[in-house]
């Protein structure tokens, strides 16, 4: 038994709001890693990562669900994704959960701790980010399953549409707390 | 006071009764008005004073071109000077006081200006006030401002919010007037995105304020009709209250929607908000603007635009005057008439400048064609004009029309240039418009609703083909006739008395002549310097009259004389609308370290490092200035152990075959040979030779490597190997991504460094000299499987290490280290303390990797690898860079121990004047040592190296300070690095 207590914290807490028709939570347990393709890699980690993961690698701004939806993989750039999927801080390394998988096929890097992810879902959702998010949100232009990166009040912002109204937007884990004030802030001036 | 000019009909809300005041007397309105229009139907036609003369002046206008009616609305913080009454929204309770005079409204001493006017004209303070020079910004600079200008300022921060935001569509079109919304049925009817946007607060432009009628119904009621189906269009996104302000590249535009404005309270709500629009095709409906004519006295109050006079007859139901004249060169002018007569109004007479027969018959009014009105009567309120003809005629109102002006402001915000149609007498959208943007309706010179109506639907359709949208097969809306024939005529030249151009800035045909004659014949510096076309209104109404002028004076036609660049803003945007956001502490966003919790109960200050906010010191009880913080810090460090959080260095996970290599590439120094498991301290150099960054890289396999960056250089250096990855070197099998957030890092030194961490890494992993010795890495756990970094790197010159957990972590590790250094009284130490250190050690950073140093400048010079190639190498062989006493760091005290340093004094030799002759260098960072209980430098200088014990003159003639000081070591504590090998 250790002298020490570590405790793994959320960035933001665990934070939570619903109002008026917008929802904004925290994602305390996401385990992110980015996967990167070798050099005249790619059909090595396709390969891997469909064995592995029953998973096609999107493409750039694609979204695709694997294991039974519980992965994403998120199409970053070229050659890059990020797998998101559940993990809780008592569930070892995420790294590993990819690695481990995918071998020598690919470059990975745990990202689960660098990013604040946060979920906005709800009929005024979309009404909310007008106020921040520079890209077209319209379901015909960015529907469910898309990615894109962007900023959002200076900072940079991963988002990719999870539902009909619902985001999920990662940002820089350092400064959460400016991102969600951007967010809060935005819920608030458009709501009565 | 009642509403002694109120009529019946209009499109006011009788229901909605307000309240409100004007210069403290309360008066009423309705739902619907207008501040402009409330003023009228109470019978108030004097509401303000002009620019310059302090002359009388009314409504004019009833639109956003409104030269003279502003006011100062609001009281207190929320007051907002210059607003227009003619655009501000009538709400129970609104408080509006005029402006720009001394003493009462009505009898401005200032006034005494208007007898002045001969020494008043154009650029008058160009020649004059020239001496005693020193006068102009202590006395006449303050006293012109004082008796000119407009509103003024509450001196109080702005209480309102703002907000921004991104709008998208397939089609924006500008404007909701007749050809506006017969697009907007068009392309919304056929399932395009639309955004429809007007600076109104009800759609429908002139439809509102005309009695024409379309489709069989009223104008109004066709345009509440469309409006109601655009509405419940959810592909339509309908902006009332919003200026599309500005057209810039790519098909976007900037927007102000208005929210809270007409609201007494906008209870707490943004109170407007500053849109971006990217849209695919643009639709510019934004109509046109009557202008005036030049004649004498023509700046009277109940002087107003005879379209304007409709409006407010119309739309408002308030009569601008009971015996009312109109005077036009065109056929629009004489409806003012015939709407007039129609409400029962008496128009007394009807004033042509064409020698033409009258287009229109209206009832009991003199018409005398080809007539001119050459000077009018009433100081506070004209009661008579006087034609050319000779007669002399009573009246309290005369609605003036010198034709319409299309708005193609949006069309030229990209250097555009109309072009001058001449028999339409105006200038119409020319040359190439912004990407995306067609033109309908009035601002394409289509002046007659029909006109409009059709162009409006024809253009949507237009955009709707080029967008591959299928269009709807309705067909344009059908109105009724008019006619809109126009012989241009500017000013009159009969009149004696001052004519006005100009009414915003008081510039007057006589100002016009005299600017080309004193030499300035070009548009835009008759601007400059008559003040034409400047302020809020930006002379929607003056600026074609003064150039027809100035066209006249030089014997040019209008176009060859041309216009001024028309610029955003089409209408003027608060600055509080420009910031958003973005004030106070929310100017821009902040990033907290992973101790920063346990930092703010340690109470420490804190400092800003980019958008970084770092523990500076640390103060404890007793502590009453930050030296002894720093000083304290320093010790406990040096004689046992200190914590610093150092996670805002950048980190850089590099991964691939080619890992090294790519590193060997954009670092001066080699990584090729580093062994896993070890650190290398690299240097990176800019491709011009000169130092770009340095830190460490500790190779944690094979093929993967973590690159660390200075705080200040963690993007630039990420965005420079990214570059280098992707565009130089594409063949490379190397991939980087940013871990700089992903691991809390902290800085643990000290001679009792290790046994803190002895006590909380996990006991499998032996961390003693032999077994982890200097520049050693590697994975670790602490307390029990948490994961970890270590590596033994060393920034203050002791015993130290740098150990990394996830960042969830890293709260519970800056506890955990306090509680492993306990017994060895360990300290958090700040940025103050770490510099005090590193300047002590005589480590380079960011005041020395200022960009314009060499590797060779630092000492560094043997770092740049001749074995291999890399980024920076061969122009950093450069004769220039490679004098034969070239800057070199190195270290500096005082002579006189008590004495202070200041960065950025310049050396020179001892004896010598402090000039840029005599100049050998500078101190680039200073520090006082409580080791060596003095002030002590690093600097550069000429031939440092060679100049060891030499006294020089550290110069600081900002500071007014010169002391003398010895050229040392620049390691002052452990020159030879025994402490980091322990």
């Amino acid at each position: 038994m250790s002298d020490f207590n570590f405790v793994s914290q959320p960035v933001l807490g665990g934070f939570s709001q619903e109002s008026q028709g917008v929802s904004i939570t925290e994602q305390i347990s996401l385990g992110i890693v980015s996967v990167a393709c070798p050099n005249n890699g790619d059909e090595a980690l396709a390969a891997s990562a469909k064995k592995a993961f029953c998973c096609s690698l999107p493409d750039v701004s694609g979204v695709e669900v694997s294991d039974g939806g519980t992965m994403r993989w998120l199409g970053l750039q070229p050659q890059q994704w990020f797998v998101l999927f559940e993990h809780g801080a008592d569930q070892g390394d995420p790294l590993a959960i990819i690695k481990d998988q995918l071998g020598d096929t690919a470059y990975c890097t745990d990202q689960s701790d660098s990013w604040v992810s946060l979920e906005i879902s709800g009929p005024l959702a979309i009404s909310a980010l007008e106020r921040i998010c520079p890209i077209d949100l319209h379901p015909a232009v960015f529907p469910v399953a898309a990615v894109a990166r962007t900023t959002m009040e200076h900072l940079g912002v991963i988002i990719t549409r999870t539902g009909d109204d619902q985001f999920l937007m990662m940002s820089a884990a350092s400064s959460a707390d400016s991102f969600l004030h951007a967010i809060t802030t935005s819920v608030k001036n458009i709501t009565a | 006071m009642s509403q002694s000019n109120r009529i019946d009909g209009g499109l006011v809300n009788r229901n909605q009764p307000y309240s409100f005041k004007f210069n403290n007397e309360t008066m009423h309105g309705y739902g619907g008005d207008t501040l402009a229009s409330a003023l009228i139907a109470n019978g108030i036609k004097l509401v303000g004073r002009s620019f310059k003369y302090h002359r009388p002046r009314g409504i004019m206008s009833a639109g956003s071109e409104e030269a003279n009616a502003m006011v100062q609305l609001r009281t207190g913080a929320y007051t907002e000077p210059n607003t227009r009454a003619t655009v501000a929204e009538l709400f129970d309770g609104l408080e509006a006081k005029s402006q720009n005079h001394r003493g009462p409204l009505g009898f401005d001493v200032m006034a005494a200006n208007d007898f002045l006017s001969p020494f008043l004209s154009a650029g008058f303070y160009y020649k004059t006030f020239m001496w005693p020079k020193a006068l102009w910004e202590k006395f006449y600079e303050p006293v012109i401002r004082a008796s000119a200008g407009l509103g003024t300022l509450s001196g109080q921060a702005d209480p309102d919010q703002y907000d921004k935001g991104f709008l998208h569509c397939d089609l924006l079109i500008i404007g909701a007037g007749p050809s506006g919304l017969a697009a907007a049925l068009a392309a919304g009817r056929a399932g395009a995105r639309v955004i429809l946007a007007d600076e109104d607060f009800v759609m429908g432009g002139r439809l509102n304020s005309e009695t024409h009628t379309v489709d069989k119904m009223e104008g109004s009621t066709w345009a509440e009709t469309a409006t109601a189906e655009l509405y419940q269009l959810e592909n339509v996104r309908m902006m009332t209250r919003t200026t599309i302000y500005g057209s810039y590249d790519h098909g976007i535009f900037g927007a102000l929607e208005r929210c809270t404005d007409h609201l007494y309270d906008g209870s707490g709500k943004p109170r407007q908000i500053l849109w971006r629009i990217y849209s695919k095709q643009s639709l510019l409906c934004a109509g046109s603007t009557e202008r005036s004519i030049a004649f004498g006295n023509n700046d009277r109050p109940g002087i107003m635009m005879a379209g304007a006079v409709r409006s407010y007859v119309n739309r408002y139901g308030v009569t601008p005057g009971k015996r009312v004249s109109v005077f036009t060169n065109n056929d629009d002018g004489w409806r003012t008439a015939i709407d007039l007569k129609a409400k029962g109004i008496d128009v007394t007479s009807v004033i042509d400048t064409r020698s033409i027969a009258a287009p229109y018959n209206v009832a009991n009014a003199a018409t005398i064609m080809g007539c001119r009105v050459v000077d009018t009567v009433g100081r506070k309120g004209i009661h008579t004009i006087m034609l050319s003809s000779g007669q002399t005629m009573k009246t309290d109102c005369l609605a003036v029309s010198g034709g319409w002006s299309p708005n193609v402001h949006l069309t030229c915000h990209q250097r555009g240039r109309p072009t001058w149609n001449e028999k339409q007498a105006c200038f119409l959208p020319g040359g190439d418009l912004p990407v995306g943007m067609s033109v309908a309706g009035a601002a394409n010179g289509e002046m007659t609703l029909q006109a409009a109506l059709t162009a409006g639907h024809e253009g949507a359709n237009n955009i709707l083909s080029s967008l591959g949208i299928n269009t709807a097969s309705a067909k344009a809306s059908k109105a009724s006739a008019e006619s809109a024939k126009i012989t241009a005529f500017w000013h009159v030249t009969e009149s004696r008395s001052r004519a006005w151009v100009d009414l915003q800035n008081d510039v007057t045909t006589k100002d016009i002549g005299q600017s080309f004659r004193e030499g300035f014949k070009s548009v835009e510096h008759l601007k400059r310097y008559t003040t034409l076309g400047m302020a809020t209104d930006q002379g929607k109404t003056a600026n074609v009259l003064g150039l027809a002028i100035m066209a006249e004076c030089s014997g040019k036609t209008i176009e060859q004389t041309g216009t001024t660049i028309f610029r955003p803003p089409y209408t003027p945007i608060p600055m509080g609308a420009l910031a958003g956001r973005a004030r106070g502490k929310d100017f821009r966003p902040f990033r907290l370290t992973p101790s920063h919790k346990f930092a703010e109960e340690q109470n420490a200050a804190f400092v800003e490092t980019g958008m970084w906010l770092r523990g500076q010191w640390y103060p404890i009880a007793g502590e009453t200035h930050w030296r002894e913080s720093c000083d304290r810090e320093v010790k406990a460090t040096r004689e046992s152990v200190g914590v610093c959080d150092v996670t805002t260095l950048g980190k850089i996970d590099i991964q691939g075959r080619d890992a090294a290599a790519f590193l060997d590439r954009v670092y001066a120094n080699t990584f090729g040979t580093l062994a896993v498991g070890k650190v290398r301290y690299g240097l990176m150099l800019r491709e011009d030779g000169i130092v770009m960054d340095d830190g460490t890289t500790a190779r944690m396999g094979e093929h993967h490597f973590v690159m660390t960056t200075t705080t200040a250089n963690a993007v630039s250096v990420f965005r420079h190997i990214e570059f280098c990855r992707q565009c130089l070197w594409p063949d490379m099998d190397v991939h980087l991504i940013s871990a700089t957030e992903q691991w809390a890092q902290y800085a643990v030194a000290g001679p009792n460094s290790r046994k803190t961490l002895q006590n909380l890494v996990d006991k499998a992993f032996d961390i003693s000299n032999e077994a982890f010795p200097f520049m050693a890495c590697g994975k670790v756990t602490v307390a029990g499987g948490i994961p970890a970094r270590l590596f033994r790197i060393s920034f203050s010159g002791e015993l130290a290490y740098e150990i990394a957990v996830p960042t969830r972590y890293g709260d519970s590790m800056i506890r955990a280290l306090m509680k492993a250094g306990k017994a060895y009284s360990i300290v958090p130490y700040g940025t103050e303390a770490l510099g005090v250190m590193r300047i002590e050690k005589g480590h380079a950073a960011g005041n020395e990797l200022c960009g314009t140093t060499t590797a060779a400048n630092l000492g560094l010079g043997m770092m740049v690898s001749k074995k291999k190639d890399c980024i920076g190498n061969v122009l950093s062989q450069r004769e220039g860079l490679n004098p034969d006493k070239p800057l070199q760091l190195v270290g500096f005290k005082p002579v006189d121990t008590t004495t202070s340093l200041s960065a950025g004094a310049h050396f020179v030799t001892k004896g010598d004047e402090a000039t840029m002759a005599n100049d050998e260098g500078w101190m680039t960072s200073v520090a006082y040592s409580p080791i060596l209980n003095c002030s002590i430098g690093l600097g550069l200088i000429q031939d440092g190296k060679n100049r060891m014990g030499e006294i020089v003159t550290a110069a600081n003639p900002l500071k007014r300070s010169s002391v003398d000081v010895e050229i040392v070591s620049a390691h002052f504590v452990d020159p030879d690095g025994d402490r980091l090998r322990v």
